[in-house]
């Protein structure tokens, strides 16, 4: 199942920390040989401050070499630095925790640069020592520290550059501690920031310049950035608990899709994951928090981008939903459904949610299926569904009893069918349907022709009039 | 004629004195080279006459002076005589017999006028007199211009003329209503002149009526005094000085110093040809010739610098006219000259040809040692040459008729001026010149970006064997696609955005070319080009045009049929397609075009070898049509119900084709579409993919095979949609395997087309698993219930009416903009203004079915073309 793994076009968009616990995955599943994810594990923690970390891993490697001299001159220079920033961090960290100062400070950052200058003779290259001595924490891997530290540089810093990256660093702090909720937040406002940077120069370029424009372009640089969020996103959005249909609102968003469409087609697959584990089953009862009209359609829309860049990635995933909504063939939606749920299993993000996508999947292909089909054999739709005949007749009985296709779909167990019989849409219904709005529609417009003047009242007369009348042939028929 | 000759004839001494006055600023022994001997005169004759026409042409400059000083032109006064002599000087030049000195010709010139004055004063006809009397003044005060002394004969006349006047003005005192009233004004003003030349002249005239002779013999030795050596360069005269002349030539030509003095002549001639240029009367082609020689004998760089500089732009002045094209042998020479000075310029880093240099002295000779920096910049603009030479390669091949073997001879050519492009390519790549570096690419880009891969790799192949290569050639990008690909990339960083534009488009076209259809397709979106290019110029809307086509053409042959629908649709709802692609000039029907109009037309037309084959794209349009349309069409029947004609022109083709009454064997391209077009609705799926496979043009697809395979599939599909819809209320079931082996699908592709018509509500019937058929849910619709069902769709339609009338009356106002769909009514608003913005332009009103982008396409040439009219009007 290799050539299905993401890790490797995942990567090089994440943090060097954040691809920790994806390669510790690794080592779980197995797809690939142990020792060779053990190297590159070794790799990546060399780059960090993360000293006793890369050495336990050296040994594991290399258990008859000696640990590289490097390792302990880096500890001992990593050891001064920490307490140089540590006091550099402490002078200001003193100052903003005095109660008297909490208060003082205010919304406008300029004014609070100014008071804590006043003050208490803090300046801006002190403040940045709270973001530089974060940051150090980060990289030896005390993110619990680096996120508080971030936080307050966030608070009082007024450089934008320099907020944004310590949007980013507070963002990983929190995925790597597991704070979904904060992380959640941090996330939002983080992508209110990349959305709202550059709003000018988008539309300039769009009417102007119209190509692939120089690499200084802001709107380049902000695709990169969405890029990475995307990325980054997926940790909070598979582990929140209302992550899935946050992610859909997300990504399905137009900027949001366009970028993934441009530079990382590969998270179709979360999107298509995502689709179908929020799509309704009859035993996830948790509609209690209502669903937006994005995610209540995802399954199509999904449908559609999948289609359209079906040129560009496809995977198990992805293949299930094409062969099950726009080629309609059970077949190999069954076989690809077969492949997806390994895909599934092996994937770090979607792991956990292997029984609801299964569950959910089944829904999708057994509600299509009933659509079309006026009578079906059990056996052949639990084939279908990947189900053992005895269970997946109680599946299915089981799905007849609790949705709406309840009404119109009846077993025969002598013959072992399901009947569907679902009576066409009567005449009147669609007359109903046709003249609902118009009323209102009418009122809308006497309202307007009202307030403009007496002039256009006739077109006003005649159009009532009309409405009036329709309505009896609707309800004799 | 004979006149000409005998003045020629008379002034000969007079003409030596012209040649001396040009060698005058010379030292005398300079002046010696110039004197010929036959064995050399090949070289010699050339060099003596260009000095010769250096001397004609200062003196027409002094002409232009002179006649901006007088508000009468020349040429007004002696039409007739300037044109004759200008040939008959031409045949000399060419003969190489004879040259006349300007002098001389001035000289012959005011004794003609001379002349006619005396005939005017026999007849008495003093408006002639006056006539002739204006322009001899002018040739004096011309003469004054270069300081020479006032001619005798001249005083002879206005003495004459004096005398003649007052005895004229005497007679008409004494016999009145002799004379005409103009005549007699003529006169008069004859009076005024005379005395005021007395008056300017009056010293010269004291002086020659004292003693005539000597004046005249005051004035040759005035004129013989500032050339000592007379004679010596002039060959035509064929004196004895020439043998004289000829012993110490050899010498000199041999030796150190003649490098200097030829070198010395070549600015000289290359100044005087380079103030020939524009004039009226210069010969295009003796320039040529002259500037030739002198490239021969051109030694030093800078020299040769020039004198390329010059024969280039020389040559491509030979053909002035807007509507021919240069001959192709004169290109074929100004191609290898560029070749030549890009050569040279490139192996002398310290010589640089620029547009703007500070000012320096055209007359002397320049070395890197003389010059401040190190580096001798000379005027001139390599650049534009190739630009040039690309440009007339184009129009040659726009006059050439392409069904002709010249066509393919001249075709041969491109070679040639590709391997020039890179190599020019290479020279501002090693001079980092930024500018003209995007130019040159984007000439190159434009020689192939159309091209398939094999016809590249022959251009390509010239460059590989260049002495200098660009940095980017097929060879280091590995494939057609690499190199364009790198080329487009360049172009992309440069700051000019129409180079960025078109380097797009090229880019995208090729991508289409090679039908790699969702590249090209992505790169298009995202350009975001089809909002911005009716700003475009003319060539640049045309080029979008071809692209969109070809990316059509791509989605075609890829096996997308509704991509490629949607895309031709548009230009082939315009009816315009030979006009929008610059392949023909359309017939208007209504509407004559004016005749520069039609030049501009076609000017912009494409060469033929680049065209897009109209009816090979009509073809592609009128299947995917009829594979869109036809299923469409039958789901309508069954429905009752009139949905939109998706393709326009289609259908008034069926609809044609309907209205005929008898049906003969298919012909055109267009019967065979029909004919396949009925059979499928009729279900004849096989008949229909036979008369599809028949077309002939497919064979003009690279993958002509692999597309009649991919259009039987369709057939075969969209045969059996057409069935279902069309047959459905006579069916209760359908049995899928009946289904599957009517149109010879495996039975899962049925399964999966019936099960997508269910789903999408196409089709009101489901599937029956057990017994493998299709159970239709007919429902029958009484007469009251579907009229119940037409009224409510006519009132709701009424409804929207009203209020798009009220959105038309109130305008935007927001009345009602808080509706739901406030949305949908901007967009309504948006539409009445684009039609109302259709119906200005003078032909909107034949096309209205095209909106969006179809718009697009008619505005593209429609709004060119509307202005051009505007201002013939």
């Amino acid at each position: 199942m290799a050539e299905y793994d993401l890790s490797k076009t995942l990567i090089p968009y994440l943090d060097r920390h954040l691809s920790f616990p994806l390669l510790a995955h690794l080592v779980e599943t197995g797809v690939f040989p142990a020792d060779e994810v053990q190297v590159a594990q070794y790799e990546l923690a060399k780059g960090t401050n993360m000293f006793d970390y890369a050495v336990s891993l050296f040994q594991q490697i290399y258990p008859n070499q000696e640990v590289p001299k490097e390792f302990e001159e880096k500890r001992v220079n990593a050891v001064s630095t920490h307490e140089r920033l540590e006091h550099e961090a402490q002078a200001v960290l003193d100052v903003i925790t005095i109660p008297d100062v909490a208060q003082a400070l205010r919304q406008d950052k300029n004014q609070n640069l100014q008071y804590l200058k006043d003050n208490f003779n803090l300046t801006l290259e002190q403040i940045t020592a709270l973001y530089n001595f974060g940051k150090f924490q980060y990289s030896y891997g005390n993110y619990s520290g680096a996120a508080d530290y971030l936080y307050h540089f966030r608070v009082l810093s007024t450089d934008p550059d320099l907020t944004i990256s310590a949007h980013w660093g507070k963002l990983a702090s929190d995925i790597l501690t597991g704070k979904w909720e904060v992380a959640l937040e941090e996330l939002n406002s983080l992508r209110e920031a990349i959305d709202s940077r550059t709003p000018a120069p988008f539309a300039s370029v769009s009417s102007s310049a119209n190509n692939n424009t120089p690499a200084v372009d802001p709107a380049l640089s902000q695709l990169h950035s969405r890029t990475w969020l995307v990325h980054w996103s997926l940790f909070v959005y598979f582990n929140h608990d209302q992550g899935r249909a946050l992610l859909l609102e997300t990504f399905l968003s137009p900027a949001y899709l366009n970028t993934i469409q441009t530079s990382c087609p590969w998270i179709l697959r979360y999107v298509a994951a995502a689709a179908i584990i929020t799509s309704p089953t009859p035993t996830s009862k948790s509609s209690s928090v209502p669903q937006s009209s994005r995610v209540k359609n995802a399954v199509r829309e999904v449908v559609k981008v999948i289609q359209m860049e079906n040129y560009q990635y496809e995977d198990p995933v992805t293949a299930f939903l094409m062969q099950l909504h726009v080629e309609f063939d059970f077949e190999s939606a069954q076989k690809e459904l077969q492949k997806a749920e390994k895909v599934v299993l092996d994937d770090f993000f979607l792991g956990q949610f292997h029984d609801e996508f299964l569950e959910s999947a089944r829904c999708l292909v057994s509600e299509a299926y009933c659509r079309i089909h006026q009578r079906i054999d059990i056996g052949d739709l639990s084939d279908r569904l990947n189900l053992p005949r005895a269970e997946g007749e109680k599946w299915i009985v089981n799905l007849i009893r609790e949705t709406r296709m309840g009404q119109d779909a009846k077993i025969d167990l002598e013959k072992n069918l399901i009947q569907i019989s679902r009576p066409p849409q009567p005449v009147y219904q669609s007359v109903i349907e046709k003249t609902r709005g118009l009323a209102i529609r009418t009122q809308a417009l006497g309202a307007a022709i009202a307030r403009s003047g007496a002039a256009a009242a006739q077109a006003n007369v005649s159009t009532s009039v009309q409405v009036q009348s329709v309505e009896p042939v609707a309800a004799v028929v | 004629m004979s006149r000409f000759f005998k003045q020629a004839g008379d002034s000969d001494s007079d003409s030596d004195e012209s040649e001396e006055l040009m060698s005058s600023g010379d030292e005398a022994p300079q002046a010696k080279p110039s004197g010929s001997k036959p064995a050399m005169s090949r070289f010699l004759r050339t060099a003596g006459s260009d000095s010769d026409s250096s001397d004609s042409d200062s003196d027409s400059d002094e002409d232009s002076d002179s006649d901006s000083d007088i508000p009468k032109p020349k040429k007004t006064g002696l039409p007739l005589r300037s044109d004759s002599e200008e040939s008959e000087s031409e045949e000399e030049d060419r003969q190489g017999i004879r040259i006349i000195s300007a002098q001389e010709r001035r000289l012959a010139e005011m004794e003609g006028t001379g002349k006619a004055i005396e005939n005017g004063l026999k007849i008495n006809d003093w408006v002639s007199i006056s006539n002739e009397f204006d322009k001899l003044a002018r040739m004096i005060q011309r003469q004054h211009n270069v300081s020479e002394p006032i001619p005798p004969f001249y005083l002879k006349t206005l003495i004459s003329l004096e005398t003649s006047v007052a005895s004229a003005i005497a007679k008409e005192k004494e016999a009145k209503k002799k004379m005409n009233a103009t005549n007699a004004k003529a006169l008069n003003s004859m009076k005024q002149k005379v005395r005021k030349a007395f008056r300017e002249h009056a010293e010269d005239i004291v002086k020659y009526q004292a003693d005539p002779e000597k004046f005249e013999r005051e004035y040759t030795a005035l004129i013989t005094r500032d050339a000592p050596t007379t004679g010596a360069a002039k060959t035509t005269n064929g004196d004895a000085i020439d043998v004289d002349g000829n012993e110490d030539f050899r010498p000199v030509g041999r030796g150190g110093r003649s490098v200097a003095l030829t070198a010395e002549g070549i600015f000289k001639s290359l100044k005087s040809v380079q103030e020939a240029r524009g004039k009226k009367n210069t010969d295009r082609g003796e320039q040529i010739r002259i500037l030739e020689k002198l490239l021969e004998l051109a030694t030093t760089t800078y020299q040769r610098i020039r004198v390329l500089l010059a024969l280039i732009s020389s040559r491509f002045d030979y053909n002035s006219s807007a509507s021919s094209y240069m001959p192709t042998e004169l290109w074929i020479s100004a191609q290898n000259e560029v070749d030549q000075l890009v050569a040279v310029v490139a192996s002398n880093p310290a010589y640089i040809v620029q547009e703007l240099t500070e000012d320096y002295d055209e007359l002397v000779e320049r070395s890197p040692a003389t010059e401040k920096d190190g580096i001798v910049r000379i005027r001139g603009s390599i650049i534009s040459f190739i630009d040039r030479l690309d440009d007339e390669f184009t129009k040659s091949l726009q006059n050439i008729d392409p069904h002709g073997t010249e066509y393919v001879d001249r075709l041969k050519d491109e070679k040639t001026l590709y391997s020039t492009v890179c190599r020019a390519q290479a020279f501002y790549e090693q001079t980092k010149q930024d500018d003209p570096l995007s130019r040159v690419v984007m000439r190159r880009l434009e020689h192939i970006y159309s091209k398939p891969d094999a016809v590249v790799q022959a251009l390509e192949s010239s460059t590989e064997s260049a002495d200098i290569k660009p940095s980017i050639t097929l060879a280091s990008k590995g494939s057609t696609t690499g190199l364009i690909h790198s080329l487009c990339v360049h172009l992309y960083r440069t700051g000019n955005s129409l180079h960025r534009t078109r380097a797009m488009l090229s880019h995208i076209y090729h991508y289409a070319l090679i039908n790699d259809f969702h590249t090209a397709r992505d790169m298009l979106l995202m350009s975001h080009l089809q909002e911005s290019i009716h700003s475009a110029d003319v060539a640049t809307q045309i080029l979008y045009n071809r692209t969109v086509v070809q990316l059509g053409l791509s989605a075609f042959r890829s096996g997308m049929i509704k991509e490629a629908q949607s895309t031709l649709l548009d230009i082939f709802t315009t009816q315009r397609v030979k006009e929008l692609l610059a392949q023909g000039v359309h017939q208007q029907r209504y509407q004559v075009l004016t005749p520069e109009q039609e030049k501009a037309e076609k000017q912009r037309q494409l060469p033929f070898h680049m065209h897009i084959n109209t009816e090979l794209l009509e073809a592609a349009f009128l299947v995917s049509s009829m594979l869109v349309e036809i299923p469409l069409l039958a789901s309508i029947d069954s429905e009752e119900l009139k949905r939109k004609a998706i393709s326009k022109p289609f259908r008034r083709l069926l609809d044609f084709a309907d209205r005929q009454v008898f049906t003969g064997p298919p012909e055109s391209t267009r019967d065979h579409i029909m004919q396949a077009s009925k059979a499928l609705q009729d279900g004849e799926w096989e008949r229909c993919r036979d008369l599809v496979q028949s077309i002939k043009i497919w064979s003009l697809m690279p993958e002509a095979a692999s597309v009649k395979e991919m259009l039987a599939k369709r057939i075969q599909e969209q045969g059996l949609r057409t069935y279902l819809f069309t047959y459905a209320p006579h069916y209760n079931t359908l049995s899928l395997s009946l289904l599957a082996q009517t149109f010879s699908l495996p039975l899962r592709s049925v399964t999966s087309i019936v099960s997508k018509m269910i789903w999408s509500e196409e089709l009101a019937a489901s599937l029956d698993q057990s017994s493998g058929c299709i159970v239709f849910h007919r429902m029958e619709v009484t007469r009251q219930q579907q009229l119940a069902l037409i009224i409510a769709e006519k009132v709701s339609a009424m409804a929207e009416q009203n209020e798009k009338a009220l959105d038309a009356k109130l305008g935007t106002s927001g009345g009602w903009g808080d509706r739901a769909d406030g949305k949908t009514g901007e967009k309504r608003g948006e539409q009445v203004q684009e039609r109302r913005g259709r119906g200005d332009r003078t032909r909107g009103g034949s096309r209205g079915g095209a909106r969006g982008r179809g718009a697009r396409f008619a505005q593209g040439l429609g709004n060119q073309m509307g202005h051009t009219s505007q201002r013939a009007g």
